[in-house]
């Protein structure tokens, strides 16, 4: 039982973290290789302020997401002008600093060596109810101008900023949106873990998430929960060797990409609309 | 001493250059950033190991080492066709869009790196010693044999590489469909073709580029993610300029050498990434790079 | 009633001088058409009016106020709107949110009310679907609302393309061979749907048409460009007579 919970809780962080990728990559068309540094960002700095300077918890997770935010400030802001594949090769490039960082102020961080002595504050139902909150901002924000304008711009970039659309604010700010939200995932994490070290916040983890989104359906907000709940939560429950899964994962996508490019789920969406299609498809059999 | 350090950098950058120019190729002609490109230069710096490993018993020193370039070159490009087989053509044949080309890249180039991982993973392996770390002195200068060679050998790619490109049939062919591949196709190139060669001339440039990273960094399977300096070479130099990845992967070399000097290894990676900042906000399109004016 | 003014417009790509020189103006309620053959330049001005491309030399000028310069949605949202020549409809989106999206910019919410699902974030989204809906009611596409643009007829594609544009609410309306494709009873159609929107609506349009009697029919003036230069201007009636302008689509005569 306890097993079930861990994993479920490890599995709603992770959602939190792929809910950033469906925003910049699924809405917006961006590939970022830099959501798993804010993940260790946000984990670093709050566990950091909370162990060595005593702030209480929630002012800790609170400035760690401020971190994120400047953090994506600083890299989006010259990025997000240029054309999509700068934003890919800078935020590789911003998730090897980060781990450098990291590996290099052991006396604040613990290098290499990692950060440990972390109590554990993060509850499942903390999680569930970070999950939950985190999922109605995204679909509020998907059924929204700025949803809209990002699905437009990831269409066709020179016809959006003909219809009037700020192209690199919603970038911007989408990418931000996500960093922030990512960051607080990290905060949520460590908190259970009570350790952390840099060589968890490499760019495949980034990479996984993207791969998540895909294998759901890159323009669908449920494939995304789903995929996150199939890919995360089931080779757990497995027992699956986790050196065998990431090769597994990518298999899985190489299929999709050649026989469902959509993904799981393609393009729809778990709405009252369908749910009321399925039930009367129900009703009408039985 | 900042001669030396200027030699040990453009050694080096040499080097980051086989990176860029891989990344960069394909790039250029195919128009989209080849992920994949880090996890294949991890399988080629093993498949120089094996090589070494393999023919250590009859041949030592220069030889061995020739030897192993040529395999891991020769690997490099093979393993560039299948994955352009396995992971690009069927989106290149039904015209997909962009999105797909990454999240493809991006998984080959973790399953290349996962299965190095899976097969060679707790241990240490490192390639034997070529050569003597003796010096040749150049008057007041004393170069490194090994910096010397990889100098030399990684130019001599490159210089080949470039020949191929601008002085034989099928670099004309890579070169005119990076223009346009519709009007190349009507001239009677076979795209296909084209791209299997792109590919296989980026995956000799990957081959080397693994041996030499392999050599200066031990063996350990996410080597591939030195791709990272490629990246950066190319942003300064300007994506979508072979020589602008060229120049911008020696100055890199040649900046890091002495940030390394100055900050320590440990902290290089960071002022890299700053610089790479730098260059975006005083000159995006890097020193050679091409503005493309999209059209309404 | 506004009024566009384009100064001595110049731009080069590499050699080739694609615009030379090229004024024009367009005042008050008009409907000016801007012909010319294959090449002359046509699609590059409305590419350098809307901020496309960059200027070399020359000024836009929109009731007074200096466009020159500007980002692309800025100069959309100073209200200039268009079609696109080659149709560029948001795939991934319905019909009707393809017109939302022009028209959201103007929507008077943040992120604040996205993230609290405030009312006023509701307000402002019934009001931006009921404007869009209103849009393809005005150019025949009701009922289409949530289907695909992908899947829509040509002729339907364009004139979804227009209520897109007519969304961004301009003062001034690019329209790029907007007939381009349609077969002559579509033509006809076409023609009164944008006289009715001219007198609905109190913008000017710009045309560039090859369908000369779209042109003719629509414009009260016309500029002739070849080549980049202006060729000649005036009402249809002094085009068509013009010497010049025959020539330079039909070749000169052999004597």
């Amino acid at each position: 039982m306890e097993y079930l919970v861990s994993t479920l809780t490890f599995t709603g962080i992770t959602l939190i973290g792929v809910l950033g990728v469906y925003m910049v990559t699924g809405l917006t068309g961006l590939f970022s290789f830099g959501q798993a540094a804010f993940l260790a960002i946000g984990a670093y700095i709050s566990a950091v302020l909370y162990k060595s300077l005593g702030l209480p918890l929630p002012l800790a997770a609170f400035v760690a997401m401020l971190v994120g935010l400047a953090a994506g400030l600083l890299v989006g802001l010259p990025t997000v002008r240029l054309r999509r594949d700068y934003i890919s090769l800078v935020t590789f490039g911003f998730g090897e600093a980060i781990i450098a960082v990291l590996n290099n102020t052991a006396n604040v961080t613990g290098g290499a060596m990692g950060l440990s002595g972390v109590p554990q504050r993060t509850s499942f139902s903390l999680v569930l109810a970070s999950v939950i909150a985190c999922v109605a901002v995204v679909i509020s924000y998907k059924n929204s101008k700025y949803g809209r304008q990002c699905l437009a711009l990831r269409n066709d970039e020179l016809a959006a900023k003909s219809m009037g659309i700020n192209v690199e604010r919603l970038k911007l700010v989408t990418f931000l949106i996500a960093g922030v939200m990512t960051s607080f995932a990290g905060v949520l994490y460590v908190f259970y873990t009570t350790y952390v070290e840099p060589g968890a916040f490499g760019w495949v983890i980034s990479a996984e998430w993207m791969i998540i989104v895909f294998v759901g359906g890159v323009n669908s907000l449920t494939g995304a929960v789903v995929a996150t709940v199939l890919l995360t939560g089931l080779p757990e429950f497995l027992r699956f060797a986790s050196e065998w899964r990431i090769a597994i994962y990518c298999i899985i996508v190489l299929l999709i990409l050649n026989f469902r490019p959509s993904g799981i789920f393609g393009e729809h969406e778990i709405s009252l609309d369908f749910l009321r299609r399925l039930f009367r498809k129900g009703a009408r059999t039985a | 001493m900042t001669l030396q350090l200027l030699i040990n950098g453009i050694s080096l950058g040499s080097v980051y250059a086989l990176i860029a120019v891989g990344f960069a190729l394909i790039f250029n002609i195919l128009k989209f950033s080849n992920f994949s490109h880090g996890g294949l230069m991890s399988v080629t710096a093993y498949i120089g190991y094996v090589a070494s490993v393999f023919f250590g018993r009859y041949i030592k020193a220069l030889p061995l080492f020739i030897v192993i370039l040529l395999a891991a070159a020769l690997g490099g490009g093979l393993l560039a066709i299948v994955v352009e087989r396995v992971a690009f053509r069927r989106l290149r044949n039904s015209n997909s869009s962009v999105i797909y080309y990454f999240i493809s890249s991006i998984t080959m180039g973790i399953l290349m790196e996962n299965s190095v991982t899976i097969f060679a993973s707790s241990n240490f392996y490192s390639y034997p010693s070529f050569f003597p770390t003796s010096v040749i002195r150049f008057g007041a200068l004393s170069v490194a044999i090994p910096d010397l060679l990889t100098f030399l050998f990684s130019g001599s790619s490159l210089v080949i590489l470039l020949v191929v490109l601008f002085r034989t049939k099928i670099g004309l062919a890579i070169r005119s469909t990076s223009f346009d591949t519709a009007t190349a196709k009507l001239m009677g190139m076979d795209p296909n073709r084209v791209v299997a060669a792109t590919f296989f001339a980026s995956g000799v440039l990957g081959g080397v580029a693994g041996v030499f990273l392999g050599i200066n960094y031990t063996l350990y399977p996410q080597l591939g993610q030195l791709i990272v300096k490629g990246f950066v070479a190319s942003v300064i130099g300007g994506l979508g300029s072979i020589s602008g990845a060229l120049i911008g992967a020696v100055l890199l070399g040649v900046v890091e050498i002495f940030l390394i000097g100055l900050v320590g290894a440990g902290w290089s990676p960071v002022v890299i990434f700053v610089i790479m900042l730098v260059f975006l906000l005083l000159r995006p399109r890097g020193i050679s790079g091409v503005i493309v004016q999209e059209k309404a | 009633m506004s009024s566009l003014e384009a100064k001595g417009l110049s731009k080069a790509f590499g050699g080739v001088k694609a615009i030379d020189n090229f004024s024009f103006e367009v005042g008050g309620h008009d409907i000016v058409g801007i012909i010319g053959p294959n090449g002359a330049g046509k699609t590059t001005v409305f590419n350098l009016l809307t901020g496309i491309y960059s200027l070399d030399t020359g000024q836009v000028f929109l009731d007074g106020k200096e466009l020159t310069g500007l980002p692309q949605h800025a100069i959309t949202r100073a209200g200039i709107g268009r079609t696109f020549q080659n149709i560029r409809l948001f795939r991934g989106l319905s019909v009707l949110e393809n017109v939302m999206t022009a028209a959201d910019p103007y929507s008077d919410y943040n992120l604040l009310d996205v993230c609290f699902f405030t009312s006023r974030k509701r307000r402002r989204e019934h009001a931006v679907r009921d404007l869009s809906r209103h849009y393809l009611k005005i150019v025949g596409l009701e009922g289409y609302e949530k289907e695909r643009p992908e899947s829509l007829p040509y002729g339907l594609q364009r004139k979804l393309e227009l209520a897109r544009a007519l969304a961004t609410n301009p003062k001034v309306l690019l329209l790029d061979e907007p007939a381009a494709g349609l077969n002559p009873s579509e033509v006809r159609a076409f023609i009164d749907l944008v006289r009715a929107i001219h007198d609905q609506f109190q913008f000017s349009i710009i045309i560039i048409e090859h369908r000369l009697e779209v042109v003719m029919e629509l414009s009260s003036k016309i500029f002739v460009l070849n080549f980049g230069k202006l060729l000649a201007s005036g009402t249809p009636a002094e085009i068509v007579c013009n010497k010049a302008v025959t020539e330079a689509y039909l070749g000169q005569e052999e004597t």
